[in-house]
């Protein structure tokens, strides 16, 4: 009897002291009316300066409003999606969450994430353009449709060159209002490579799927099309292989890029850039910071607009900043929000980040029009932004990391051929995505 | 029922009762922290447990699924190379070192304990110290295989196809090295030395004397560090998780990684509940197959 009682007490005293773990991590939202609110920020600033700014608009909050303290928690975009779904599952989110569009679409299905919709002020509204919402506009899961995030900064497609050849070879440079087109890219580019010497352009194709299909809109290539009972499919067809087979072209059939760069990331290519390895690098607008930090002294360099198609139209993704549907403090922390990326601050956080701010009123910021380091043609290249077909597939994260990536690499090391890489990425894809289709 | 037998049959039940309340405090850790969550894993692998969602339950549909998924085939046959290639690798290369270490050579205790000292480094370490060695323009191996003239550019090793499995298994021997080490070194030095001494008494050239003296005594030793290296092995996560994340393309993504990226990537709890309880079942078999075969051949 005596130990039947002891192991029920030993039982009960385990349970208890579970419930009491449990019950601790949750205790922290009760504040009463004296105590300040506390709002965690999760962002994945990176570059020093964006880190810089960050903080200090962090402080000007946290001295203004001593009554919602928000807490700086730094992330990284390596491996923030693994972070906040083990988070949210956790019931423990931060409050704040700086993401990009991409992951928001997921989020939103799960109901991992606050409608933001009845809660956005006006101001915030209209100073960002409709296009850029449209990047954050999903399916809620259950049907209905909702604001996931606020988005703030967003990256185009622009070709980076080396100013000294490009006069050398006397080529024409492109302007916003006349860009060159990709059959007068190829020209150039086949006229700025010496044989032996240097590459017309470097295509640093580590993490080539984003990228491709941004570059694809240029001749309306969507890459994903949805029927009339919703039901989303991969496609390639013509207009999707168009972008495919130029950059093959130029690897394989002109030679005026250079093969070896393909494994490269974004930033890799550099130092044969200012080698004078490269003369064109086709990237982010954001890879100017690490010109202007890098580049050897008297190096001259150039931001190119972006190339024209059809059209000049990208796709955009946005960095945003969401509240979690578990946040205890969701009208505080869209507050805060409403402050971070108001025009001003946002001509701060892009010019820290080197990107382009979706509010009208940061975009006619002096800070960021001036001639300098390319600017102008960066903030000019934000009108060609539309929102990136793929952003409202679900599964494209799988899609892209199972199926597309190994297929363009293989492709782009001429490893397939275009028939079968559309195959592949066709029968493949659609298979992943039935997985989401519920 | 009488008295007395009542008596009889009481004594030992108490004894039990007593022995498993002292065995309890010791139980509790193993309860809670192994039983409980293979329980739950077990549990969660038969629902369709996605983020967000109340799970429902679906029996056996996901070890279906698992049977025709083509991606977890081609993972699993990444887990096979690399776990089986690590295992025997290691395995080779540190029998070589242990009997080089059983020597009586100058510093041996010295030598000891370098051979050790990977052993302190946690995984993550390991995996970031390796990533700089393979850099492809800062790194060690690129710079030291280009002194010696035998490459003429850099090469990227962690992000080629065809070599960054090559790669990963190094490091994953490497890594393995010293316990794989220590544990022959420890079964070498309770070789009876007159067995050694007979042998060669008998005129048995050093070749001989391994084969037929030290491997028959060492095989207990020998079926166990291989036995735990290999579940090791194929549970591996850490270190590759660091080195390449499972990339390129998925040339490196071994079982763990692969239901890792189910579960927090794309939010397939239920699913990649599966996939652990389908390599358990796996480590039983291939371990049940190798364990059985090598208890026979030493009877």
């Amino acid at each position: 009897m005596r130990v039947r009682t002891a192991l029920a007490a030993a039982a009960a005293a385990l349970v208890a002291l579970t419930a009491a773990a449990c019950g601790s991590g949750d205790g922290g939202g009760q504040a009463t009316s004296n105590e300040p609110v506390r709002l965690q920020f999760l962002s994945l600033a990176w570059q020093k300066e964006s880190i810089a700014a960050n903080k200090q608009l962090v402080a000007e909050w946290n001295n203004a409003n001593p009554n919602i303290q928000v807490e700086y928690v730094q992330g990284s975009w390596d491996n923030v999606n693994d972070q906040l779904v083990t988070s949210f599952e956790g019931g423990d989110p931060p409050d704040v969450i700086h993401d990009d569009s991409p992951a928001l679409a997921g989020f939103a299905s799960r109901g991992y994430l606050l409608d933001l919709t009845p809660k956005l002020p006006a101001e915030l509204k209209s100073d960002i353009p409709q296009p850029a919402w449209d990047t954050v506009t999903f399916g809620d899961g259950r049907g209905g449709q909702g604001v996931y995030g606020v988005p703030f900064l967003q990256e185009s497609q622009v070709i980076i060159a080396n100013k000294k050849l490009l006069e050398e070879a006397k080529v024409r440079i492109p302007t916003p209002q006349e860009p060159w087109t990709w059959d007068e890219f190829a020209e150039i580019a086949k006229k700025l490579t010496k044989p032996g010497d240097r590459f017309g352009v470097a295509w640093g194709m580590k993490s080539p799927v984003n990228r491709v299909l941004n570059l694809a809109l240029n001749f309306g290539g969507t890459f994903f099309a949805t029927d009339g009972s919703g039901k989303t499919t991969v496609k390639v067809g013509p207009q999707e292989r168009e972008v495919l087979q130029r950059i093959h072209d130029q690897l394989y059939t002109d030679k005026s890029a250079d093969p070896s760069a393909l494994g490269m990331g974004t930033a890799d290519p550099l130092p044969g850039f200012y080698a004078g390895k490269y003369a064109l690098l086709p990237a982010g607008v954001y890879l100017r910071q690490q010109v202007v930090e890098q580049a050897p002294e008297g190096f001259e360099w150039i931001t190119l607009p972006p190339l024209k198609g059809t059209t000049s139209e990208q796709g955009a993704t946005s960095q945003t900043l969401s509240v979690a549907a578990d946040s205890e403090h969701p009208d505080e922390a869209l507050k805060f929000i409403s402050f971070f990326l108001n025009g001003a601050n946002q001509a701060k956080l892009a010019k820290g980040d080197w990107l382009l701010p979706t509010s009208v009123k940061a975009a006619a910021d002096p800070s960021i029009t001036g001639t300098e380091n390319g600017w102008d043609v960066a903030t000019a290249s934000a009108k060609n932004l539309v929102v990136a077909p793929y952003l409202k597939v679900n599964g494209f994260d799988e899609w892209k990391s199972k199926v597309a990536t190994p297929v363009l690499q293989e492709y782009f090391a001429n490893k397939i051929t275009l028939d079968q890489a559309a195959t592949r990425l066709v029968d493949e894809g659609n298979k992943v995505l039935e997985r989401y289709a519920s | 029922m009488t008295a007395a037998h009542a008596r009889r049959r009481t004594a030992p039940d108490r004894g039990r009762r007593e022995m498993l309340l002292l065995m309890l405090p010791a139980l509790v850790p193993v309860l809670v922290f192994s039983v409980g969550p293979l329980i739950y894993g077990i549990a969660l692998s038969l629902t369709d447990a996605q983020g967000g969602r109340d799970p429902s339950f679906v029996g056996l549909a996901n070890f279906g699924d698992l049977l025709t998924d083509g991606d977890f085939w081609g993972s699993f046959r990444i887990g096979m190379i690399w776990a089986l290639s690590v295992t025997v690798v290691q395995f080779a290369a540190s029998l070589g070192l242990a009997l080089l270490l059983n020597q009586n050579l100058r510093l041996r205790g010295l030598a000891r304990v370098l051979a050790v000292v990977p052993w302190a480094m946690p995984p993550v370490v390991i995996g970031l110290m390796w990533r700089l060695v393979y850099h492809p323009n800062a790194g060690l191996l690129n710079s030291v295989l280009r002194d010696l003239g035998l490459i003429g550019q850099n090469i990227d090793w962690l992000n080629d196809f065809s070599l960054a499995l090559p790669a990963v298994i190094v490091v994953g021997v490497w890594a393995g090295m010293p316990q794989t080490t220590v544990v022959l070194l420890a079964g070498l030095q309770s070789v009876p030395k007159e067995l050694h001494e007979a042998a060669q008494m008998d005129g048995a050239s050093v070749w001989r004397r391994f084969w037929n003296v030290t491997l028959p005594q060492l095989r207990p030793v020998i079926v166990a560090i291989t036995s735990l290296d290999f579940v090791w092995n194929i549970n591996q996560f850490s270190l590759v998780y660091v080195l390449t994340q499972g990339g390129p393309g998925g040339q490196t993504r071994l079982p763990m990684l692969f239901a890792y990226e189910e579960a927090f990537r794309y939010g397939f709890f239920g699913y990649a509940a599966t996939l652990g309880v389908a390599i358990v079942v796996v480590v039983l078999a291939v371990l049940g197959l190798y364990l059985w075969r090598q208890m026979r051949e030493a009877n």
